[in-house]
């Protein structure tokens, strides 16, 4: 691969980083890479805002080669609200710019004295003053710097007000709204005083063997194109599933307390792509297109929400008007803040004042009745200048809940809030939320997919039940560990693409031999190693747990009833995963069979 | 009236089950579209074979068996599939969801209009189980 820039905005140097060749044979890139990078510098007593603290824009080895899907990179640090292992996934232009300036990836640390911004034009690395840009919003920001780079091809990494003002779920955008949203990367980024980074690349960008990349990835793309998931997500976004997810009692309602939304119709992709599309985005070199581009009655073309703000927003604070979602997305947009984070936290505000938990006194005279789309805004707007109750919300709803005394309300898992795919309607998310390495998170492991029915029989990835429990443990590992190689290569985990053709196009980017059977355990590797970063960072198998809510069944809709035996397929899950039931560590023999001997020396001594 | 798949016999057995099905008639009541389908040779089928259903309001309007497909050139919905994946969801050893989501079953027309109507598409398949007595 190519070298990693090191950046100490503290000191104002630059050095080159070359990645250990062992390194990128066992780990590929993106977020696999990173963690074997960055395992050293994250400790439990690492300060995730201390200017000592790392934050590393990480490429994949496909990253901007036109692969299926293969524009996106990953965004690595520690997470401030969760203190564990943190990545967050983007797409867009951003990442095969940097490529083609010559680096896979950026490793900042230190803390700028004032606000600044980077201006890596090739080689040439400017650091600009950001004072002007400071307090501007994400979309002003990215305008702004691209105008005073003079360079109209320049690609814009940027952070709003949230993560100046280190909301703990502030996220990073770059491009037309694409967000590395999850785990708090913006509010690190703003406790740098970095503002912006803006990239110009004109080399090729690299690829081991591009004779025998070539037609993998016109095949592989094709097949893509024809698949009819990507034919849903085409057409209708991803909000295309809402009618399916509602119906199956798998879309939480009023802040997961319910399992059926009437007015789903009228908050789903099919709606949106009905009334108010006039377009459609996609990341770079993807044939999917799965971001909506729409018009309200301003009649300016805008961003469509994807599924999980329109259920946030939607369902989750029962509301079902599409064009308050579309506002409120991009307002959290603006703020450079993750949208499920922002309405999950919003969300519980609602369900404590409805339980008297909090008061208007609370909320500085905001009634929370559900359904006030106004007051949802007011909260939005709060949460981005950290005024009043925004204050609190805006440090997550783990904090927020135990600011009033309700931290077992808190629907998150680790200081993550948990996303819109119900395990009550899907029980392998019960597995993919308590054990997923950066909290509770649907894109480690997207099994709702294989609770559907999207099935991998190549790498024995089979159908269970959609209410199966711990039959279906070791399904769900090896679920992680295939998605693992998602976020390592960095593909999108949208690309349905035959893990046949997958390690074929791996071996023809990086110069390797791989089986399948070789793929699958290097995303093994990496999820291990994950774990093993969080277990030295205090984590244990008492954190592998779901939140109350969840634990409760619904009263309706298609999943009434049902609740995830959690216990039972905890236990099943670290028995297929090799790992220590007492401690939560992967066991001294699986961290040594996956070629990390160091690691389990640190662990087990 | 059950039959033995694939056949005219099991065709008309599938008609008969979709007009007379209370739950089928609840479920599709807001469904409008035909389909055409086309089972490619695999197996026991040694040509390809052709099935036209119209189906409207929870009920089955027309059917028609090995139609050519000239004769219904804008179908609402164009399914493909080889006869072993048909035949393995007929006989529920694959689900119509994996079928469709690993694309072993082809679709083309509107997927937003799919997904709306699941629940529709999976009654459909469970009356068409309901009237396999036998696959060739």
């Amino acid at each position: 691969m190519q070298p990693i820039l090191k950046i100490n905005l503290s000191a104002g140097e630059t050095e080159e980083y070359q990645i250990p060749e062992k390194w990128e044979k066992d780990f590929l890139g993106g977020a696999s890479l990173a963690a074997r990078i960055l395992y050293e510098s994250l400790t439990r007593e690492l300060d995730a805002f201390s200017p000592d603290a790392p934050l590393l824009f990480m490429m994949g080895p496909m990253t901007g080669t036109s692969g299926p899907t293969t524009g996106r990179f990953v965004i690595c640090g520690k997470g401030p609200a969760t203190g564990l292992w943190a990545e967050s996934n983007i797409g867009g232009f951003w990442g095969p710019e940097l490529r083609a300036a010559g680096y896979d990836g950026l490793w900042i640390t230190g803390k700028a004295s004032e606000p600044v911004y980077l201006w890596l034009n090739g080689s040439r690395l400017e650091v600009r003053s950001a004072a002007h840009l400071w307090g501007q919003n994400t979309y002003t920001t990215q305008d702004k710097v691209k105008e005073e780079v003079g360079e109209k091809s320049a690609r814009v990494c940027v952070i709003g007000q949230a993560g100046e003002k280190q909301v703990m779920f502030a996220s990073i955008m770059c491009d037309h709204g694409r967000m590395a949203g999850r785990t708090g990367m913006g509010a690190v980024m703003g406790a740098k005083n970095l503002k912006a980074i803006a990239v110009r690349g004109t080399n090729p960008i690299p690829v081991f063997d591009l004779a025998k990349y070539k037609p993998l990835r016109s095949e592989s793309n094709r097949r893509l194109r024809d698949d009819n998931e990507a034919k849903i997500l085409r057409e209708v976004g991803t909000g295309g599933v809402a009618n399916y997810a509602e119906y199956l009692g798998a879309m939480p309602v009023k802040y997961y307390t319910h399992g059926s939304f009437e007015n789903v119709d009228g908050v789903s992709g099919a709606k949106m792509t009905e009334t108010i599309l006039v377009g459609r985005s996609a990341c770079q070199g993807c044939v999917i297109a799965c971001g909506r581009v729409v018009k309200l009655g301003d009649k300016a073309k805008r961003k469509g929400p994807e599924h999980e703000t329109m259920v946030g927003f939607g369902a989750n604070l029962l509301n079902d008007n599409l064009e308050t979602i579309v506002d409120l997305g991009e307002l959290c947009d603006r703020f450079g803040m993750d949208t499920i984070s922002a309405s999950n936290t919003i969300g519980l505000a609602f369900h404590l004042y409805e339980k008297g938990l909090i008061n208007i006194n609370d909320t500085g005279g905001i009634k929370l009745k559900w359904g006030d789309m106004d007051a949802v805004e007011q909260l939005v707007r709060l949460i981005g200048s950290r005024e009043g109750i925004g204050d609190i919300l805006a440090q997550g709803s783990r904090m927020f809940g135990a600011h009033f005394g309700a931290e077992e309300e808190a629907v998150q898992v680790n200081g993550l809030e948990v996303a819109y795919h119900d395990p009550r309607g899907v029980s392998g998310m019960a597995l993919s939320y308590a054990t997923s390495p950066r909290g509770a998170c649907h894109n480690q492991s997207d099994y709702f997919f294989v609770d559907w029915g999207h099935t991998q029989e190549r790498i024995g990835i089979e159908f269970f039940s959609r209410h199966a429990q711990a039959e279906k443990a070791a399904n769900v590992a090896k679920h992680q560990d295939w998605r693992t190689i998602f976020n390592a290569m960095v593909m999108c985990i949208f690309a349905n693409v035959e893990p046949d053709i997958q390690v074929q196009l791996i071996n023809a980017a990086c110069g390797l031999e791989w089986t399948i059977e070789d793929m699958m355990r290097a995303g093994e590797r990496a999820w291990n190693l994950k774990r093993a970063i969080n277990n030295r960072m205090g984590l244990t198998r008492a954190n592998d747990k779901l939140p109350k809510a969840l634990l409760e069944p619904f009263p309706d809709g298609g999943s009434a009833g049902f609740v995830p035996e959690l216990e039972g397929i905890l236990s099943a899950y670290y028995e297929a995963r090799g790992w220590d039931k007492e401690t939560g560590r992967p066991s001294r023999e699986k961290l040594v069979e996956l070629g990390l001997g160091d690691v389990a020396q640190d662990l087990w001594g | 009236m059950t039959g033995i798949f694939p056949s005219e016999e099991w065709l008309k057995g599938l008609e008969i089950k979709l007009n007379s099905d209370e739950r089928y008639g609840q479920i599709a009541k807001n469904w409008e579209g035909d389909l055409f389908f086309f089972i490619e040779p695999d197996g026991n089928l040694k040509e390809q074979l052709t099935f036209y259903l119209d189906l409207w309001h929870g009920k089955c309007r027309k059917v028609v068996f090995k139609p050519q497909p000239e004769a219904y050139p804008n179908p609402t919905f164009t399914l493909s599939a080889t006869y072993k994946n048909i035949a393995s969801v007929l006989s529920g050893n694959l689900n119509p969801m994996t079928a469709m989501m690993t694309s072993k079953l082809k679709v083309k027309g509107s997927m937003g209009y799919m997904m709306r109507n699941v629940p529709t598409v999976l009654d459909f398949v469970r009356c068409a189980q309901e009237v396999t007595k036998e696959i060739l």
